[in-house]
C-alpha cells in the first residue's frame, strides 16, 4: 500500500512540471468558459496559440542552443494547407479557379474535419521541416539563424507569389471556425507533455549535452546533426498543428500574419521566460501576452479618461521586454523547471531516503530518476 | 546588343552590391566587437531618413552633416541606455534587447514623425543624371554609391588597423577583460564602436533614401535584412567578409531578377534565399573564410609539389 503510494508520488514527481503547467492552462481555460466574453476568449486563444509556438521553439532552440527564425514558415504551411482541406468545395472552386489540376483534383473536393486537417497540416509541416532541416542541422550560431530566416522568406515569397494555390497576398477567408478554446487547451496540454518528454528523453539529453559543449558531446558519440535534425522536424510538426488551429479559429489570414512580427514575438517570449526550460516557455508567454493585451486594452479604452496615442501599447511592450531582460538576463525562470513544492519535499521520498526509512530499490530508482534534470546544468540565475 | 544588355545588368548589379556592402559593414562592426546582432541598426537608418526629411531644404551638405550627427547621437544613446546594462549577457539576450530597442523606436516614430500622410525625400536632380559611356547607363548616384562604399571600406580598415582607438577596439574584441586589465577603457571603446555604426548607418541611409525616396517607420527593415543576410554569407567576423557578402548578395539578387523569365520574376527572393542557404551549408563561416581555406589548401598542395619536384 505504502509502496503503491510512493510509486504514485514518484510518477507525479517525474511529470511534475508538465502537470503543474497543464493545471495552469486548464485554469485559464476554465476562467474563459465562465466569463463568456468574446474578447477575452480571443485573447486567450491568442495566448494558447502563441504558447504552442513558443513550446515548439523551446523544443528546438531551447534544447539545442541553435536559434531558429524560420519555424513560422511551417506554421504558415500548416495554416494554408489545413484551410484548403476544410473550406467548402464550392468556395474553393470560386476562390482558386486556376489551381493546377494535379492539386485541384484532390484539394477541391476535400472536406476534412478539424482533427484530420490538423494531422495533415502537421504532416506537411514535418515534411517541409525534414527537407529544410537537412541544411539547417549542419549549421550553428549565426549561420543557422540566417538559414532559418531564409526559410521564412522563401515560404513568404512562395505564398505571396502563388495566388493560384494560396490566394496570394490577399486575405484568405471562408475557413470554417472549428477550433474551440477547450480543444486548443487540450492540444496545448498534449504539446506541453510532449515537449517536456522530449527534453527528458535520450534525444533531449544528447541535444542539451551538445548545447553545453558540442565537442564534448561528440566525443561521447553524440550525433549532433542527427539530434538537431530530429528536434527541428518535431518542432516543425508542432508549428504546423498550431497553424491549423490558428486558421480554424481566426478564419481569415494573410501572408504578413506569418512573418517577422510573429517570429519575434515568439522568440521574445521564449527568451523572457528562460529558453532552457518548458516552464520558461509557458511563463514567458503568459508574461508578454498579459503585458501586451493589457496595454492594448488600455490604449483602446483609455486610462483614467486619457486616451493615449495609438502605438503606445507596442511601445509599452518594448519597454517591458527591455526591463525584463535588464533585470533577469537569463529569463524569468533562469532555465529552471517548476520546483517540487516544499510541503511535499519534507515528507518526500528523497528526504525519507536520507532518513533511511525507504527500501533499497526505491533509493536506486530515485538516483536514476530524471526528476532533477538541471542538477548538472550550470545555472547562475536564482531559483524560481 | 546582347553583350551590351549583359554589361548593363552587370553595372546595375555592382551598384546594388556596393550599397548592400555598406549596409553589411555597420552590422558586422558591432557583431565583431561585442557579439551583438543589432536589429536596431535598421532604426538608425530610419532615424536618418526622417532627419533628411526635416533638413532637406537646407541644401545637400548641411543635410548630410546633420543627418550623420543625429544618427551617431542616437546610436551612442542607444548603447548607453539599452546595451550597456546587458553587455555581459548571452548573445541571444543581446539580440532580443536590440529587437526591443528596434521595436520601441519604430513605435516611437509611428507615433510622432511617421504619422499622417506618407513622407518622402526627393532626390536632387543632379544625382539622377545619367551618363552614357560606351552604351552603358551610369547615374551619378551609382558612381557616388561606389565611391562611398570603397571609401568607407578602406577608411574602416585603416581605422581599425592604424589608429590607437581602432587597436583598442580590436583588443576588446579578442578579450574584453584582458583589454580592461591593460588599461583600455571598455565603455569608451564600445561607445566609439556604436558611434562608427551610426556613421555607417547614416551613409547607408543617405544612399538608400536618395535611391528609393520614400520614408516609413519600418523602412529600416529591408536594409537590416540585407545586412543580416549579406553579412552572414560573407562572414560577420570580419569587415572585409561582411562587405564581400553584402556585395555578393546584391549582385546575385540583381542577376537573378534580370535573368528569370517574366512570369517567375516574383520569385526572385525565393531563389536568392535558396542560394543563401546553399552558401551557408558550403561555407558556414562565410565566403571569405571559404576562399581563405581554399587558398591555403591550394598553396599547401603546390608547396608539396614544389618540394617533390626539388
Amino acid at each position: 500500500m505504502t509502496s503503491a503510494l510512493a510509486r504514485g508520488r514518484r510518477y507525479v514527481r517525474v511529470a511534475w512540471t508538465p502537470i503543474a503547467l497543464s493545471v495552469l492552462i486548464l485554469l485559464t481555460w476554465a476562467i474563459v468558459e465562465n466569463a463568456g466574453s468574446v474578447t477575452l476568449e480571443e485573447d486567450v486563444m491568442r495566448l494558447f496559440l502563441w504558447m504552442m509556438l513558443v513550446l515548439a521553439w523551446q523544443l528546438f532552440s531551447g534544447n539545442s542552443g541553435v536559434m531558429s527564425f524560420g519555424h513560422i514558415a511551417f506554421m504558415a504551411a500548416g495554416a494554408y494547407f489545413s484551410a484548403l482541406l476544410t473550406m467548402s468545395p464550392i468556395l474553393k472552386e470560386t476562390t482558386f479557379p486556376d489551381m493546377p489540376r494535379f492539386l485541384a483534383s484532390w484539394i477541391h473536393p476535400a472536406e476534412l474535419s478539424l482533427v484530420e486537417a490538423m494531422l495533415a497540416a502537421g504532416a506537411l509541416a514535418a515534411v517541409l521541416a525534414a527537407i529544410f532541416g537537412i541544411a539547417v542541422a549542419r549549421l550553428a550560431g549565426v549561420a543557422a539563424a540566417i538559414a532559418t530566416l531564409a526559410i521564412l522568406v522563401i515560404m513568404n515569397t512562395f505564398i505571396v507569389q502563388t495566388p493560384a494555390v494560396t490566394g496570394g497576398s490577399d486575405v484568405l477567408v471562408g475557413v470554417p471556425r472549428e477550433t474551440t478554446p477547450g480543444f486548443a487547451a487540450l492540444a496545448l496540454v498534449v504539446v506541453i507533455f510532449a515537449v517536456y518528454a522530449f527534453k527528458q528523453s535520450r534525444h533531449g539529453l544528447r541535444l542539451r549535452a551538445s548545447r553545453e559543449n558540442q565537442e564534448a558531446a561528440q566525443s561521447v558519440a553524440v550525433n549532433v546533426r542527427l539530434e538537431r535534425y530530429i528536434a527541428f522536424v518535431i518542432a516543425g510538426l508542432i508549428c504546423g498543428v498550431a497553424g491549423a488551429l490558428y486558421a480554424h479559429y481566426f478564419t481569415g489570414f494573410a501572408p504578413p500574419d506569418f512573418y517577422f512580427e510573429l517570429t519575434f514575438i515568439v522568440v521574445a517570449m521564449l527568451v523572457v521566460g528562460g529558453m532552457q526550460s518548458v516552464a520558461g516557455a509557458v511563463l514567458g508567454t503568459y508574461f508578454l501576452t498579459i503585458v501586451y493585451l493589457a496595454a492594448r486594452r488600455g490604449e483602446v479604452d483609455g486610462v483614467f479618461g486619457v486616451e493615449p496615442p495609438s502605438g503606445t501599447a507596442n511601445l509599452l511592450v518594448a519597454v517591458a521586454l527591455l526591463l525584463a531582460l535588464l533585470l533577469r538576463p537569463r529569463g524569468i525562470t533562469g532555465g529552471r523547471e517548476v520546483p517540487w513544492p516544499t510541503a511535499l519535499r519534507r515528507r518526500g521520498p528523497v528526504a525519507a531516503a536520507a532518513a533511511g526509512t525507504v527500501p533499497e530499490e526505491v533509493k536506486e530508482a530515485i538516483a536514476a530518476s530524471p526528476s532533477r534534470p538541471d542538477a548538472a546544468t550550470p545555472t547562475s540565475g536564482k531559483p524560481l | 546588343m546582347i553583350a551590351a544588355i549583359d554589361l548593363q545588368v552587370g553595372v546595375d548589379a555592382v551598384s546594388f552590391g556596393a550599397l548592400f556592402a555598406v549596409m553589411a559593414l555597420g552590422l558586422a562592426l558591432l557583431f565583431g566587437v561585442m557579439g551583438l546582432m543589432n536589429f536596431a541598426y535598421g532604426e538608425l537608418i530610419m532615424v536618418g531618413g526622417y532627419t533628411m526629411y526635416y533638413t532637406r531644404d537646407f541644401g545637400a551638405l548641411p543635410m548630410v552633416v546633420i543627418t550623420i550627427a543625429v544618427v551617431v547621437l542616437v546610436a551612442v544613446l542607444m548603447e548607453l541606455f539599452a546595451f550597456r546594462p546587458v553587455r555581459h549577457a548571452a548573445p541571444l539576450t543581446l539580440l532580443i534587447t536590440s529587437f526591443a530597442v528596434s521595436f520601441g523606436l519604430q513605435q516611437a516614430a509611428f507615433m510622432t514623425v511617421a504619422r499622417g500622410r506618407q513622407k518622402g525625400v526627393e532626390p536632387y536632380p543632379w544625382l539622377t543624371d545619367q551618363h552614357h559611356i560606351a552604351g552603358l547607363r551610369l547615374s551619378n548616384l551609382d558612381v557616388l554609391t561606389l565611391l562611398v562604399a570603397g571609401g568607407l571600406l578602406v577608411g574602416m580598415t585603416m581605422l581599425l588597423k592604424r589608429t590607437t582607438i581602432g587597436i583598442q577596439l580590436r583588443a576588446s574584441t579578442e578579450d574584453y577583460q584582458m583589454a580592461q586589465l591593460v588599461g583600455i577603457r571598455g565603455n569608451r571603446v564600445i561607445s566609439f564602436a556604436f558611434a562608427i555604426t551610426g556613421l555607417l548607418a547614416a551613409a547607408v541611409c543617405i544612399l538608400f533614401v536618395l535611391r528609393t525616396g520614400s520614408l516609413s517607420a519600418q523602412m529600416g527593415v529591408t536594409p537590416l535584412l540585407i545586412a543580416f543576410v549579406g553579412g552572414a554569407i560573407g562572414g560577420l567576423g570580419s569587415l572585409t567578409g561582411a562587405a564581400l557578402g553584402g556585395f555578393t548578395l546584391g549582385v546575385v539578387v540583381n542577376t537573378i531578377q534580370s535573368s528569370l523569365p517574366v512570369d517567375l520574376s516574383g520569385y526572385t527572393l525565393m531563389f536568392a534565399f535558396l542560394f543563401v542557404i546553399v552558401v551557408l551549408v558550403i561555407a558556414p563561416n562565410g565566403l571569405l573564410d571559404l576562399t581563405r581555406r581554399v587558398w591555403a589548401a591550394a598553396t599547401t598542395r603546390l608547396g608539396v609539389l614544389d618540394r617533390r619536384a626539388a
